[in-house]
């Protein structure tokens, strides 16, 4: 398989939120606006990105039976790298996103990565992997945001689109984010039906 | 429905009950509170309530279409939707409101779910809570009744949590449903010949309403003022949603339990939920969010209270 | 500490800001775990003691290391180990002591080291009851309580929800809508149900 390949799989084919099923409480609770999903997506990118290469590169090294907590620390050192830097250099950011900066450590995405990818290939593929499945987070992100912030604010990133359109506050709420995926889930599973 | 399941052997007497003769008889049931929503509010009332049920009619049409089922809209369960979306409004929403609501209605609550007699939540309740969570200032302004400039109003449970004392309102006032509120609430008059019709027929059980109106008084009676046992009980029986919700939404056959005894415990448990938003909830009203929570409670009440089997223990 | 305190903790972690249908931890488990009752309920039950005992040895941890030595940094990775190192312990424990017990739930433990429900409301507990890091009065205490809750909620909106898919395996759903898609919309109209609680004032 090429290396491109290794990269596009997490787009659309593989992608984290929509085929597998990964990674939803912080898809969910971030993305009222599309700053957030953007800010979210960007966090969960690096930490991937981070601990694929790291986990790749001690894959021999750590011993079978404790590798999970391994995993774990690593992805937590880098999850607190960019809790860091976004309290740093972006301090509104990090008040959206709240408790769910530290807890991208418990996105199964992160975790499932390095499990099933990283710990069994090398650097450069862990890191196309890595980087292709962050982009794919970010993008289906972008996607629900875009949908809520339009349908609940009637905005896209902070521009008013249609003039006069009353925006449906419940695609604010949690409720509407349970909503926007539960249908998004369906029409994917309906064209798929269809294409087969 | 009755616990008239009486096995025996035949000849039997074929009755001509069926679904779309129950639901036609619900809508005509309903027909008396309508007539009243229209003459205390005037023709706006009339058009919600038209537009809601077409609607409703119409996106059931379209899910029928698009699943290939066999098209349901003439067994009158999509009308009835409509109508008690309609029932759930202020008259003076604009007029795109019903239409959302009522297609989120049919959509959301019921083709989701595989249709008719499939649905876990009454589908009209589905509507409204998403309405009154999408736009809020629509669903609670009121228009006062009898008013011919569309004079803005109150409903007595909002002024009650507001703090504001009740402008002369006397309880038949509130009996006739000369009142601001939703175009199918008030009248409770019309709404209570309404269901004696349909407990005549014996097409709902005396067991939700009775329980849930009989908890919800108790529960205000008792804690509804400073001192214990001083509640206004009867006020809050008449005003707001209860009867309405009691008799029509709270019996939905689909969304409720099966047994006399889960149906008593359905009804005690939207009676306290109802109480408990009323007296101190951010909502003035809560007679939706109580039914909508029993629904989903309602598969486990099932569960524990599924009738004995004759000879097993 | 006061009664009323511990009230609004009760409402808000059980209704309002439920665990689950608001705030969206462990709604991974709670997905895929939902669909018949008896798993849902031993899940829950794993859950609700692991998240309170983590509230109360994550307090000890933040109280007595972490603020002490000006290390708060540490909070993320200390609590994930923390809470790793005890769901493992407890593993061993009930599979050496009950094998029974280890059966009924044992088998759902290791899936809660990821529940985000566990750090989330470790997390939450520091951020509610840690002013500029010092502990408000009878911080312990509420931080344990609001764990029991937050389990309690769990436990609601489970129970709920396998009861309903329990259900929904008899009906005859749109192919499209099958699982996934219907447990997302059902857990938006509970959402949208338990709204009916907001604004509570006690």
């Amino acid at each position: 398989m090429g290396l491109i390949k290794e990269f596009t799989k997490g787009l659309i084919r593989e992608n984290p939120t929509f085929v597998l099923v990964l990674g939803l409480c912080p898809t969910l609770a971030v993305s009222v606006s599309v700053t957030n999903g953007i800010g979210m997506g960007i966090a969960a990118t690096f930490v991937l990105i981070g601990s694929s290469l790291i986990v790749s590169l001690v894959r021999d090294f750590i011993p079978d039976k404790i590798r999970i907590p391994c995993y774990i620390v690593i992805i937590a050192t880098f999850v607190t790298i960019a809790e860091l830097c976004m309290k740093a250099f972006s301090p509104a950011l990090d008040r959206a996103l709240g408790i769910y900066v530290p807890l991208i450590v418990v996105n199964c995405i992160v975790l499932g990565r390095a499990e099933a990818y990283a710990c069994k290939n090398n650097l450069a593929r862990s890191f196309l992997d890595g980087l292709g499945m962050g982009v794919g987070f970010t993008l289906a992100l972008v996607l629900i945001s875009a949908i809520r912030e339009f349908l609940g604010a009637g905005q896209i990133l902070g521009h008013t689109l249609i003039k006069g359109f009353e925006p449906i506050f419940v695609f604010g709420m949690p409720s509407g984010a349970l909503l926007v995926i539960g249908l998004l889930l369906g029409l994917f599973n309906f064209l798929k039906d269809r294409k087969a | 429905m009755k616990n008239n399941l009486l096995v025996s052997g035949s000849p039997h007497i074929h009755k001509p009950e069926s679904i779309a003769r129950i639901m036609w008889t619900v809508v005509l049931s309903l027909v008396p509170a309508g007539i009243a929503g229209v003459i205390i509010f005037g023709l706006s009332a009339l058009w919600v309530t038209l537009l809601a049920v077409l609607a409703a009619v119409s996106t059931e049409f379209v899910f029928g279409l698009l699943t290939k089922k066999k098209i349901t809209i003439l067994d009158g369960s999509a009308v009835i939707t409509g109508i008690l979306l309609a029932f759930n409004l202020p008259s003076n929403v604009p007029l795109w409101l019903p239409v959302v609501g009522a297609v989120f209605s049919i959509a959301i609550g019921k083709q989701v779910f595989g249709g008719l007699g499939q649905n876990i939540f009454n589908p009209a309740l589905v509507g409204r809570v998403f309405l009154m969570a999408s736009w809020p200032k629509y669903m609670t302004t009121f228009v006062k009744p009898f008013s011919i400039d569309a004079v803005t109003s109150a409903t007595p449970l909002a002024a009650l949590k507001e703090g504001k004392i009740i402008e002369h309102l006397s309880y038949l006032d509130l009996f006739l449903g000369k009142h601001g509120g939703c175009i199918g609430e008030v009248c409770i008059l019309a709404l209570l010949i309404g269901a004696a019709i349909l407990l005549i027929k014996g097409y709902i059980s005396w067991h939700i309403p009775v329980t849930y109106i009989f908890t919800t008084a108790l529960f205000t009676y008792i804690f509804g003022a400073k001192t214990l046992f001083a509640g206004d009980w009867l006020f809050h029986i008449l005003s707001g949603g209860l009867i309405l919700g009691a008799f029509f939404m709270a019996t939905d056959y689909v969304a409720t339990p099966l047994t006399a005894q889960g149906q008593l415990i359905f009804g005690v448990g939207c009676g306290l939920l109802t109480a408990i938003i009323r007296l101190w909830g951010g909502y003035p009203e809560g007679v939706a969010y109580a039914i909508l929570m029993m629904n989903g409670a309602t598969p486990f009440i099932d569960r524990y209270t599924k009738n004995r089997i004759y000879g097993t223990k | 500490m006061s009664l009323q305190e511990l009230l609004t903790i009760f409402i808000s972690a059980v209704f309002i800001y439920n665990v689950i249908l608001s705030r969206f931890l462990g709604l991974c488990s709670f997905i895929a775990i939902s669909k018949e009752t008896k798993p849902a309920l031993a899940m829950s039950s794993a859950v609700m003691f692991v998240i309170v005992m983590s509230s109360a040895i994550t307090w000890f941890v933040y109280r007595f290391l972490l603020v002490p030595f000006n290390l708060t940094y540490l909070r993320t990775i200390s609590f994930i180990l923390v809470i790793a190192a005890f769901v493992q312990l407890v593993e061993m424990i009930i599979r050496k002591v009950s094998p029974y017990l280890y059966r009924a739930f044992g088998i759902y433990l290791p899936l809660i080291t990821v529940n985000c429900a566990v750090l989330g409301v470790a997390v939450l507990n520091i951020d509610m009851f840690f002013l500029k890091n010092k502990a408000v009065a009878a911080s312990f205490y509420y931080s344990v309580f609001q764990g029991l809750c937050v389990g309690l909620g769990y436990t609601l909106a489970m129970l709920l929800m396998s009861g309903i898919r329990e259900r929904l395996e008899l009906c005859n759903v749109p192919k499209a809508f099958k699982d996934f898609p219907l447990a997302f919309v059902i857990a938006a109209i509970l959402s949208l149900s338990f709204m009916g609680f907001s604004g509570f004032k006690s």
